[in-house]
């Protein structure tokens, strides 16, 4: 629902609910397929879950949302119906695709819904020319490949801490840094406007 | 505990020299990382094969890039002194710009390394963080974007690659592994399930060419070199694209114990020649020598992965090129630093004259314009001929001749450049009154033009016996 939704919503403030729901789905997630590791691991896969994804980055996006005004984000280059239709398209490709690939190893329902949201995260970027939605359909892709790494990696626990590390070095750290500096130097975060490398 | 405490080391170093913000200290802290580097690189050598700190081997082909690496550490760092020298930025940008090489470097070596994938994808996320802070150096626009662009399409890449290294996992865990070791991954290769094996190599395939600059994520590596400084463009284009290079490797050597061998090949000689006809068709329209650089490199990488694909002698020669590559690449950048400084510009139709003004420099472009375009006496000459070989051996006619026909305009067109940097008699767009070369500046450059020559037509021994041991697994 978080997937097609995102695809309806204009709002910035919006679009970092819906992450936050994510994050907070995928703590819940994380906790019932991984409670048999040991105690310490488990803890701080949820810490980060909780943290990272339902309060940190939430709060970092807003900053971000804060010192560049943005409020509104109607730049996407496809009408919303498209967008709804693809990201529908997006959930069947999921699960046709984990049907096909069954395993018994893998967890069905999150492969699929991991899936969806990885295609989702690629078509947000692609749709939109803004900076900030592009980091906003990176974080999908993030909480797909996080959902992936409980759906098949659960019982190799160093995929899932990667996964993490994947969050806190690239999103948190880098992502948002740049954001803030491409709006100073740009005037806007409009991905147009940083086109002076080109041939 | 070798490579932990190397690693420790360097962020230790690079923490301190980020602390002290001091330009000597800079220099000296750097001097003293540069002898670790060197240290960890013989020590890999005298115990090669050996496994250290758990998710470290001493392998070959880590062992050769580890050596590539070192010299050009050495050079970097020299030319990173001269153009931090000269843009005169704040001691607290040059102290970041130290820090972050070196754990760029560091991150590198682990990679080089690294013998289980997830450590090896973790090494390939620090070098993209390392790689931005070092882009974004300039603090101008150009560097903002190509920073921007560069972690960007990066993130993306290290995430797909991470979706395959779970793809992996799934066979792996349905043959009885609990971890992704590289050694235990090739033993078991045989039982896996094929579809799921072919999907992890493309997902990390696609992730891993951002940092190898190879099609389909190729244009991240050019955009980084034309805001990054030279010194940094130097290792974007050789040590970093090594390491996407190596990694794609790794998980080759996988695939080739199974039937989807065949299948990868066919993957690996189709993005090779996207990637060199890419180049071509870039570089007749390029006016910037840096992306020139940047394309040449794409062309490169092209080669390289025919030379995979094509297997046989196909295997040395890939392994060959990459690091002869290297060297000429890593000359070639250093020198358009020097270029900068004489004509304030990157720009091609800004150049003009440089025989006259600087002959030393015209000597080592013109050298070094044989070595990346493969005319003799260059090694690269050799390598590419092997890869001719074993195209030619594979049948894979058509391929060989448009890649050939590829070349000759890329030969043309680096040509037309450089006839128009050393003898173009128009009037160029400024020339810097007080531009004067170091003669001694150029000398890493012959010594790495040197080593391109002795590497192909003579090389020691232990080289070619670490190249045959590296391809080893795949023959």
């Amino acid at each position: 629902m978080t997937l097609i939704y995102l695809a309806l919503t204009e709002r910035v403030n919006r679009f970092v609910t819906l992450l936050i729901i994510q994050g907070v789905l995928l703590f819940g997630i994380a906790y019932f397929q991984l409670k048999h590791i040991e105690f310490a691991n488990l803890l701080f896969i949820l810490l980060e879950t909780l943290i990272v994804k339902s309060i940190a980055t939430p709060l970092f996006l807003y900053y971000v949302r804060r010192r560049n005004n943005l409020y509104r984000l109607s730049e996407s280059n496809v009408p919303t119906f498209v967008s709804i239709l693809v990201i529908s398209a997006a959930l069947v490709f999921g699960f046709v695709l984990s049907l096909f690939l069954q395993d018994l190893h893998i967890k069905t329902m999150f492969f699929a819904v991991a899936i969806s949201a990885v295609v989702t995260g690629v078509y947000f970027i692609i749709s939109h020319r803004n900076v900030f939605t592009h980091l906003i359909g990176y974080l999908v892709i993030e909480n797909g490949i996080f959902l992936m790494s409980l759906a098949v990696g659960a019982e190799m626990t160093m995929l899932v801490h990667n996964a993490i590390l994947l969050d806190i070095f690239i999103s948190v750290l880098a992502l948002g840094i740049f954001i803030n500096r491409v709006g100073d130097t740009f005037q806007n975060i409009d991905v147009d406007s940083m086109s002076q490398l080109k041939d | 505990m070798v490579v932990s405490t190397y690693l420790i080391t360097a962020v230790a170093i690079s923490g301190l020299i980020f602390f002290l913000s001091n330009r000597v200290a800079n220099q000296i802290l750097g001097g003293v990382f540069l002898i670790i580097q060197i240290g960890i690189t013989v020590y890999a050598l005298q115990h090669r094969g050996s496994t250290d700190s758990l998710y470290f081997t001493f392998d070959s082909l880590g062992i050769l890039l580890a050596i590539v690496l070192s010299i050009l550490s050495i050079t970097t760092f020299y030319h990173s002194y001269l153009y931090l020298k000269r843009h005169a930025g704040s001691v607290r940008n040059d102290s970041i710009y130290y820090g972050a090489l070196i754990l760029l470097i560091a991150s590198m070596t682990g990679a080089y390394f690294a013998n289980h994938v997830g450590v090896l994808w973790f090494w390939f996320e620090a070098t993209t963080l390392c790689v931005s802070v070092l882009i974004y150096h300039e603090r101008t626009a150009i560097a903002i974007e190509a920073a921007w662009k560069y972690i960007f399409i990066c993130s993306i890449g290290i995430s797909f690659a991470f979706m395959g290294i779970l793809f992996l996992s799934v066979v792996a865990y349905a043959g009885g592994l609990t971890e992704l070791g590289l050694n235990e991954l090739m033993a078991t290769a045989k039982g896996m399930n094929i579809t799921w094996l072919k999907i992890a190599f493309i997902l990390v395939f696609t992730g891993f060419s951002a940092k190898w600059g190879l099609f389909p994520l190729h244009t991240v590596c050019v955009d980084a070199h034309t805001g990054a400084p030279p010194p940094i463009s130097a290792f974007i284009s050789t040590t970093l694209m090594n390491v996407g290079f190596l990694g794609v490797f790794r998980i080759y050597t996988i695939v080739a114990q199974t039937e989807a061998l065949a299948w990868a090949n066919r993957v690996l000689m189709i993005c090779g020649i996207i990637s060199i006809t890419l180049s071509a068709m870039q570089l007749l329209r390029v006016t910037h020598f840096k992306r020139m650089f940047a394309f040449s490199s794409l062309e490169q990488m092209g080669i390289v992965a025919l030379a995979l694909s094509a297997g046989g002698i196909g295997y040395y020669a890939a392994i060959l090129h990459i690091i002869l590559h290297s060297f000429a690449k890593a000359g070639l950048f250093y020198h358009i630093g020097q270029v900068d400084r004489i004509y304030h510009s990157y720009w091609i139709k800004d150049t003009g004259g440089y025989m006259k003004i600087n002959p030393l420099g015209a000597i080592v472009v013109l050298l070094i314009f044989m070595m990346v375009t493969a005319i003799p006496p260059s090694g690269l000459f050799v390598s590419e001929l092997m890869v001719f070989q074993a195209l030619f051996a594979g049948s894979h006619y058509l391929v060989a001749a448009l890649a050939l026909l590829l070349l000759s305009v890329i030969i043309f067109v680096f040509g037309r450049n450089f006839t128009q940097l050393l003898y173009s008699e128009g009037t160029p767009h400024q020339v810097a009154e007080n531009a004067r070369i170091n003669k001694m500046e150029t000398f890493s450059q012959f010594i790495l033009i040197a080593l391109i020559i002795y590497l192909a037509f003579d090389p020691p021994s232990f080289f070619t016996e670490l190249i045959n041991s590296a391809v080893a697994v795949l023959i």
